[in-house]
């Protein structure tokens, strides 16, 4: 072969090495813009404390592990469809991930099988969704939380009397759990009756109502648990409107802060709360693991606490009651 | 494939000693280390300004948030010291012009969130905004309560805590309390005097600072209470972890913490008039980010350099090595025996320099070469006539002839003459098969033969033959002087109608041994004289011995200087000289064998 071909070849190929040596160095140099994982959030409502701090904790992480977040839910907690439209919206666009907080345990479960299908991976938080293609739970025992408001309640009334529970939701998750663990901590004492168990639809207003009525069918009742944020605030309010605050034991969930001026003052007695900060953050968490095609653990306890008088100026209690810096 | 073959073509049969192999090799640990040497200096060079910069910068965005809080802070003290002042000479306490006093001081301050005084068991004395209290407030056992009452006189600031005192919504403040003394009905009376501060605006002061990507700013109190820290819930809730038994020692300063598993670089500041301290975190793998950029740059610098030498190094060390190798084939082909070859080889100067002279050597040998091929010839088809020569059947035919006429004729002294000579003359010719003989041996040779031509040729001619004594002891070539002698007699005296004279001399002159041979005869022309040169003119009646033969037997044995020389004149004669080197007899055997 003749020196010019020679040389022609070198250089050929010297192009080649250095090219393929200078790729891989711009990669290596912008190290720091590391890809950015894409999680969709999609909750169960838009606004109030709850998925406020959920965002937040959710945003800490995001910040951290270089995640774009989306955070997407329908107006109202009722609206399933509205989830429904949310999911096949984000499975169409693609993301690297999702987490659902399913408003309905069955409805849910048919847009998560197509999200799965199309390989991105679905987490639940907060409430769960019946898929098996669910990769990890986030939150709270809900069972657990229920067995714990019970526990506090007989505490309070004894282990005689007539007891009623305002659910929110029939056929979510969570709701479920919670009655489920409820009923069966008071079925341990034959002295305590269930009278009444009332779904609100996560409405104040129905909530109130619906307790007024009750407290006016049994009036005997001794104590009162509401399974969330807007069944408290209904139940609060009907049994302040009817002066039987402190008579009639309310264990409560969640910690709006009207319910805690009425922990404050007596209506409330305990008050059930969980961590949405951490179910956020964990949830993201472990959507980049996910992402990353790392392994997590099936289930995530976030815990819940019981809050009353004593331990709710307690400096972490307060953080977890007050999230927000107003 | 070709491609890869051409570039790996100096390594394929790998041999380090390859001039190739040697250049690349050199070139590539010499920039080796030549780029990691000063990669390495440059890089700590670098790294170590960029991390003392990095962390000189933390310091001062630290010293920044922390006098933008002492600032905020004394501006608040000194609120607290002129409500306390206005609080202590209020003549009456729960008058309406200390509330419209106080009521104007908090308008001042949009994040004065109230101000009210409590007796020391409690008991809310008054407050602004007028708002009612709480029920179970607790608030005797709230810390702000309980500081005050254990440092009477001082001023005390809390932890970031919820107001729950009052009916106003659930806020975060801070509280300045302090035992003080009013006078309320005339009475002096000792009570805790609380101003709260909304803390939105340390939270969002803390919030805004940022130290790179991960890192952040939090603030602690003199106890290890939490004021402010970005992830507070995950710390409550456990998820993250921040180490502050050190920072509890430390007024200011920095170092370095890895507790969380991650190397973290810690910064510490003190907001005097609290106590709170101003912690900035830093993540070292970010500050380390320059310290990775140069890393990168460097390990890309070290690729490109090296490729960059490969490629030129190989580029150079073929050059080199290609025409030696081209000059190495050339060597092995001509000593295979291909002296056909000629090398044209291009490249460095000394290269081309070495082919061509090896050019001009291969030429030279090959001249050499053909040479002695043609002398080899010569040589032997000289021989070949010699052989002949001593046998000479022709001359044999023509006296043994004359004998037989002779002896018809019944002179029988005539016969005997030539029957001796001619034995005598074939003794010579033969002489044991010796190509050299002694001059005198040459000169009764021609001496035999001369006496029969005389006698063939019925005394046609005369002859003398006269040699110095010295010149006869020499060794000479055989049958030199036969050709010439027959030569004469056939060109010159055969043709004369006149007697002839053959003279024949050997003498030696100036370190050479000259034999000459002349006649009176004819002369030849420049023809003939060419033509017996040329070895064309031959005659058939001759001894088969040519003129030329002698010549080139002569020179062939001696050398060019050596052989015959023609003077000849028409109607004059002719005379050839013989030059010989003198050999004497005892170096005889240094010339034998060859021929």
């Amino acid at each position: 072969m003749s020196w010019k071909n020679f040389v022609l070849r070198l250089g050929v190929l010297g192009v080649l090495f250095v090219s393929t040596g200078s790729c891989s160095i711009p990669g290596q140099l912008h190290t720091e813009e590391e890809t950015v994982t894409r999680v969709s959030m999609i909750v169960k409502m838009d606004h109030g404390d709850y998925w406020n701090t959920v965002k937040m904790g959710a945003e800490v992480a995001a910040k951290e592990y270089n995640v774009k977040l989306d955070f997407l839910a329908p107006k109202n907690e009722n609206d399933y469809k509205g989830q429904i439209a949310l999911m096949e919206q984000a499975t169409l666009q693609g993301t690297d991930a999702i987490i659902l907080s399913a408003s309905d345990y069955m409805a849910l479960a048919q847009v998560t099988d197509q999200a799965s299908y199309h390989g991105i991976p679905v987490l639940s938080m907060d409430a769960e969704v019946a898929s098996t293609k669910v990769k990890t739970y986030v939150g709270a025992n809900n069972y657990e939380a229920g067995q714990k408001a019970a526990e506090r309640l007989v505490e309070l009334t004894g282990t005689e009397g007539q007891i009623g529970i305002v659910n929110f939701v029939k056929g979510a998750r969570n709701a479920d759990q919670r009655e489920e663990g409820f009923t069966d901590y008071i079925a341990r004492f034959p002295g305590l009756k269930i009278v009444d168990t009332l779904y609100c639809g996560s409405d104040e207003e129905l909530a109130n109502i619906l307790t007024r009525t009750m407290l006016a069918e049994y009036p005997e009742i001794k104590g009162i648990v509401a399974l969330n944020a807007e069944a408290s605030i209904g139940v609060g309010k009907a049994i302040d409107y009817l002066h039987k605050g402190g008579k009639v034991k309310l264990i409560t969930f969640d910690n709006p802060p009207e319910m805690l001026e009425k922990l404050q003052k007596g209506t409330v007695q305990a008050m059930v709360v969980q961590n949405p900060y951490s179910n956020g953050y964990l949830a993201v968490a472990s959507a980049v693991q996910l992402a990353e095609g790392g392994s997590i653990p099936e289930r995530f306890d976030t815990g819940t606490k019981l809050i009353d008088l004593d331990n709710m100026l307690w400096p972490d209690n307060q953080k977890l009651l007050f999230p927000f810096v107003k | 494939m070709r491609f890869w073959r051409v570039l790996f073509q100096p390594f394929s049969r790998f041999h380090y000693k390859k001039i190739q192999v040697i250049i690349t090799l050199s070139f590539m640990l010499v920039t080796i280390i030549t780029v990691l040497l000063v990669s390495i200096m440059l890089y700590n060079r670098f790294s170590k300004s960029s991390e003392e910069n990095t962390v000189l910068n933390i310091g001062q965005i630290i010293d920044q948030v922390n006098s933008n809080l002492e600032f905020y802070v004394l501006g608040m003290k000194d609120i607290f010291q002129v409500v306390e002042e206005s609080v202590g000479n209020a003549p009456l306490i729960s008058g309406e012009q200390l509330r419209s006093q106080l009521g104007t001081i908090l308008k001042t301050r949009q994040d004065l969130v109230s101000i009210a005084l409590f007796t020391k068991d409690g008991q809310l004395v008054w407050n602004t905004p007028n708002e009612q209290m709480r029920p179970n407030s607790r608030l005797t056992r709230q810390g702000w309560f309980e500081a005050a009452q254990e440092h009477p006189g001082l001023l005390q600031f809390s932890a970031p805590h919820i107001q729950n005192v009052f009916k106003s919504p659930y806020r975060w403040v801070v509280s300045m309390s302090k035992e003080i003394t009013y006078t309320d009905g005339g009475a002096k009376k000792k009570g805790i005097l609380d101003v709260d501060i909304n803390f939105r605006t340390i939270d969002e002061l803390s919030k805004r600072v940022s130290l790179g990507k991960k890192g952040y700013v939090y603030i602690i109190d003199g106890v290890g209470n939490m004021v402010y820290h970005p992830q507070q819930q995950l710390i409550y809730a456990g998820l993250k972890y921040e180490n502050l038994e050190p920072v509890l020692n430390y007024q200011y300063g920095n170092y370095t913490d890895d507790s969380t598993g991650e190397e973290r670089i810690i910064t510490i500041k003190t907001v005097q008039p609290t106590g709170w301290k101003v912690v900035g975190v830093t993540y070292a793998d970010e500050i380390m980010t320059t310290k990775k950029d140069l890393n990168t740059f460097m390990i890309g610098f070290l690729l490109i350099m090296l490729s960059i030498v490969l490629i030129v190094s190989v580029l150079v060390s073929y050059r080199i090595a290609k025409p030696l190798r081209t000059l190495e084939r050339s060597v092995k082909k001509v000593e295979k025996g291909d002296f056909g070859a000629i090398i044209d080889v291009s490249g460095a100067y000394e290269v081309e320099q070495l082919s061509k002279r090896f050019n001009l050597m291969i030429r030279r040998i090959r001249e050499l070469m053909d040479q002695i091929i043609l002398e080899q010839e010569a040589k032997r088809k000289s021989e070949l006539e010699v052989l002949q020569a001593q046998i000479n059947p022709h001359f044999l035919y023509n006296t043994l002839n004359s004998v037989t006429r002779m002896a018809e004729m019944g002179r029988k002294e005539e016969v005997v003459t030539t029957i001796t000579s001619l034995s005598r003359f074939f003794r010579i010719s033969l002489s044991k098969g010796s190509n050299i003989i002694p001059v005198q041996d040459e000169l009764e040779h021609i001496r035999n033969y001369l006496i029969i031509q005389k006698i063939r040729f019925k005394n046609k001619f005369q002859y003398a033959i006269e040699a110095q004594d010295e010149a006869l002891s020499c060794m000479t070539l055989k049958l030199i002087l036969q050709p010439l002698v027959e030569n004469a007699i056939h060109h010159g005296i055969e043709m004369m109608v006149d007697e002839g004279f053959i003279g024949i001399y050997a003498w030696i002159e100036e370190e050479s041994l000259f034999i000459r041979v002349t006649d009176n005869g004819i002369g030849m022309s420049e023809d003939v004289l060419r033509g017996i040169l040329s070895g064309k003119s031959r005659q058939d009646s001759g001894s088969g011995v040519g003129v030329r033969n002698v010549h080139e037997r002569i020179s062939l044995y001696y050398g060019k200087p050596y052989g015959l020389t023609f003077e000849s004149e028409l109607e004059e004669g002719t005379s050839v000289t013989v030059k010989l080197p003198v050999v004497p007899a005892s170096a005889e055997s240094d010339h034998g064998g060859s021929a």
